[in-house]
């Protein structure tokens, strides 16, 4: 990537401007998902209410960001790594709001689930945390990498991905088995699917982050690649 | 499995690579001096046919010094030398050579200048000159070409019914496109273009954009700009060049996109000095 | 003026800016009078001369006076003989100043290679022009006259003339190629013409404008020239004329004329002023009418050609 100051100061600022939103809205996702685990696991319905009104915010920026990065495309014609930032930015943005609607729908089911005290009802899947935890850890790490623009941090999350997908099916396997033995456990056990597939979703995002920052750093567009092809092409970059 | 799209640069993937372009000429080695100075250092570059390739790079980099290599310029000017090679295929003569007569190379290669000089002629004098110099006399044969060229260059509606006016009558893009007519007339294999558009405004530099992509199709085209979205928009082929070396040469859209050297991109994004 | 901006506050700055414009002013107004005093004054001195000069020569002038030889008895002579012998030795000069005068322009400009010896060549040039007529006339007589025996004739005339204004004929023609920009011979050049075909085809063509008001200018002065018209030795009484150049019978040109003697112009009233009688000065005030007739003709023709081009060409 380049280093060193534009001619112009400005455009300078404006950049770092995006960049720091950026990195401003993803504390505010990555805080969002932590707290809408631990909310849903907890029965805690005020942190509940505090993830679905943050939501607004990440909205806000989202618009915010999007108006930012227009600018900079009409004004200054990116090119090169500036181009490549401006470009995965604007993707980078859309998968973190999209993450915090998942999010949203985390905090939703667990006042739901709470509210009407399905709880005793409630099956319990300690794999639903863990891949919450998996869920959360990747999101941070990419937000990481995309503050320092680093390829290889980034790599591995892809591949972390496999897991999550894999635990959700694990977790599906398992509700699918109470709803069998006990019929009166069905609504909850819809509700606990609905979470679970929040997560998986929130991993997806994550992944496609590190995509982008994949994209933004070294200019290689891996989406749709398997991880060993990932692997392989950014131990080159 | 869906191979990987590699957007740009990165190394080999499945596959066999797309057949390379034929070249039209190939700078080998080229050094150039104005006396003691030297102003090109050992530029080895592609120019490949029927593509349009871009020269970019700051103030006194040297590329409108290796554009006029091209057809033998300097040859007009005392103290100059050049060493190395530009090889023009498919013939493979070195026109750098002093063997060979700098008239010759001239006659194969045309060339567009930065501010528009047609000749204090008429339309179609300045149009017809390259043939006159070719020793054309046919009244029928001029005025066929006369009219083709003036058509290549997108010239012919405004001009047909005034050919016996002056150029000089005619505002700064159509003066530009008469220099381009004037050049395509004698059927060149290479067009050089040396800025072609920084004395026009943007109405006329689109237009004469637009030519050069239409044009590419059947001339190849070397041009020099300093307008890198220029470059950006008109080139299948980037050259950066700066204080007289070839720092990268790529596609253009690997040099814009993810450029290999840190001083292109530099360059490229503005983080020049 | 340097008054300092000052914001327009108090009204004593105003004050102060304007008594500086005022006496500005006035110096401005001294100064275009007293430029338009000396203009006034030397424009009527020349404007009496002339004036004189008309009355005294314009009821002098009749066809006869045009077609009549010179004569003992002042009220029959003519200029004939002068004017025509004028004629043909511009017409030598031309023919001799211009293709040495042009050539050596075009080649000084185009060919030469810039080195001591064509800066030496160019001061010398230059030089020339600052030299005294008189010593071409010296320099024709011991050159043409005897050393290759032309004798004193119609060609000694005009190729001494022309040595005369070769000076302004070559810097004149350089500095109309030199008018010419280097983007227009670079194009024909990067056309595929050879360098001939780029004087030939451009250079010339486009500084036609320039070199032509040079000759002019160059034939202006050798029309007047008296100096060394008469070292070398013209005839001041001449009641002939010199052979026609065109004859009606084959070879229907003949050089004959060329080696007859002449007699100009300048001489003629040179000759006439110098006589007593009153009436021969009246003779020699409508001979000068003449010549300056011819000498205003010829420059008006000279600055129309710059205008023409001038509208044709703009670079």
């Amino acid at each position: 990537m380049a280093t060193g100051e534009h001619s112009s100061r400005v455009y300078d600022q404006e950049l770092e401007s995006i960049r720091s939103r950026v990195l401003q809205m993803g504390g505010l996702v990555e805080s969002q998902v932590r707290m809408a685990i631990d909310c849903f696991e907890a029965g805690d319905l005020a942190a509940a209410d505090r993830v679905i009104q943050s939501d607004r915010r990440v909205n806000e920026l989202e618009v915010e960001l999007d108006r930012a990065v227009n600018n900079v495309i009409a004004r200054r014609q990116p090119t090169a790594g500036d181009l490549r930032m401006i470009m995965g930015v604007t993707k980078i943005i859309t998968d973190l709001e999209r993450s915090g609607d998942e999010s949203t729908k985390i905090a939703r089911a667990a006042k739901w689930v709470h509210e009407k005290q399905i709880s005793m009802r409630l099956p319990r899947i300690p794999d639903i945390r863990i891949s919450g935890d998996i869920a959360s850890g990747m999101l941070r790490r990419s937000l990481d990498s995309f503050a320092r623009l680093d390829v290889a941090a980034a790599a591995p999350i892809i591949r972390d991905d496999a897991g999550v997908d894999e635990r959700f099916r694990a977790i599906l396997r398992q509700l699918i088995t109470f709803m069998m033995e006990d019929p009166r456990t069905i609504s909850a056990s819809i509700d606990l699917i609905w979470v679970a597939k929040a997560i998986e979703r929130i991993g997806d995002h994550a992944k496609n982050i590190a995509e982008h920052v994949i994209f933004i750093s070294a200019g290689m567009d891996v989406r749709h690649a398997t991880p060993d092809e990932v692997d392989r092409v950014t131990a080159q970059a | 499995m869906v191979s990987i799209d590699l957007a740009v640069g990165g190394g080999a993937t499945a596959g066999a690579e797309a057949p390379r372009p034929p070249l039209k000429a190939e700078a080998r080695g080229l050094d150039f001096m104005y006396g003691d100075f030297k102003a090109l250092k050992a530029i080895d570059m592609p120019i490949h046919q029927n593509k349009v390739t871009a020269l970019i790079g700051p103030s006194g980099c040297g590329k409108s010094t290796f554009l006029r290599c091209f057809n033998r310029m300097h040859d007009l000017y005392p103290n100059t030398r050049y060493s190395g090679e530009i090889r023009l295929l498919p013939d493979d003569v070195n026109i750098l050579a002093k063997s060979v007569d700098p008239i010759e190379v001239r006659m194969r290669i045309g060339m567009v200048f930065q501010k528009p000089n047609p000749f204090p002629k008429s339309i179609y004098e300045n149009v017809a000159y390259g043939l006159r110099v070719r020793g054309v006399r046919s009244k029928a044969v001029l005025d066929e070409k006369v009219e083709e060229a003036l058509r290549g260059a997108a010239l012919w509606n405004e001009a047909k019914d005034r050919l016996n006016d002056l150029a000089f009558e005619m505002s700064g893009g159509q003066q530009q496109r008469l220099c381009i007519a004037r050049a395509l007339a004698t059927d060149p294999e290479l067009l050089l273009f040396d800025e072609p558009t920084s004395a026009l405004d943007p109405i006329a530099t689109a237009s004469i954009e637009e030519l050069m992509t239409e044009l590419s199709a059947r001339v190849t085209i070397l041009v020099v700009t300093h307008n890198m979205q220029q470059a950006a928009r008109v080139s299948d082929y980037t050259a950066y060049m700066y204080l007289g070396e070839l720092i990268e040469f790529g596609e253009t859209d690997q040099i814009f996109i993810k450029p290999k050297r840190k001083e292109t991109e530099d360059y490229i994004t503005g983080r020049f000095g | 003026m340097t008054a300092v901006m000052q914001p327009a506050v108090e009204r004593p700055d105003v004050q102060e800016m304007r008594r500086l414009v005022a006496a500005g002013k006035r110096n401005q107004l001294i100064f275009a009078m007293t430029g338009l005093a000396c203009t006034i004054f030397a424009v009527l001195v020349l404007l009496a001369a002339f004036l004189d000069l008309l009355f005294d020569g314009l009821p002098r002038l009749s066809w006869e006076f045009m077609t009549n030889f010179p004569s003992r008895r002042a009220t029959e002579a003519g200029i004939l003989s002068a004017w025509v012998g004028s004629a043909m030795v511009m017409l030598v000069t031309m023919l001799a100043a211009v293709p040495i005068g042009v050539g050596a322009a075009v080649y000084l400009e185009e060919y030469a290679k810039k080195n001591w010896v064509t800066d030496l060549i160019e001061i010398n040039v230059t030089n020339l022009a600052g030299v005294p007529s008189i010593v071409y006339g010296l320099l024709a007589l011991g050159l043409f006259v005897y050393q290759f025996g032309f004798g004193e004739s119609v060609l000694t005339a005009g190729l001494t003339l022309a040595l005369l204004i070769l000076p302004i004929v070559i810097v004149s023609s350089r500095e109309a190629l030199r008018a010419v920009p280097g983007h227009i011979r670079e194009a024909a050049y990067a056309m595929g013409a050879t360098r001939w075909q780029m004087i030939s085809d451009h250079l010339l063509p486009y500084s036609r404008g320039g070199i032509l008001t040079g000759i002019i200018l160059g034939m202006a002065e050798a029309i007047g020239q008296t100096a060394p018209i008469i070292t070398i030795g013209a005839l001041t009484f001449i009641a002939f004329l010199p052979p026609a150049p065109i004859t009606g019978e084959a070879p229907f040109v003949n050089f004959a004329w060329l080696w007859s003697e002449f007699t100009v112009l300048p001489i003629q009233m040179y000759n006439w002023v110098s006589r007593p009688d009153k009436a021969f000065q009246l003779n020699a005030a409508a001979a000068g009418v003449i010549l300056l007739a011819m000498t205003l003709v010829m420059n008006g023709l000279a600055i129309y050609l710059r205008y023409q081009v001038r509208k044709k060409i703009k670079w």
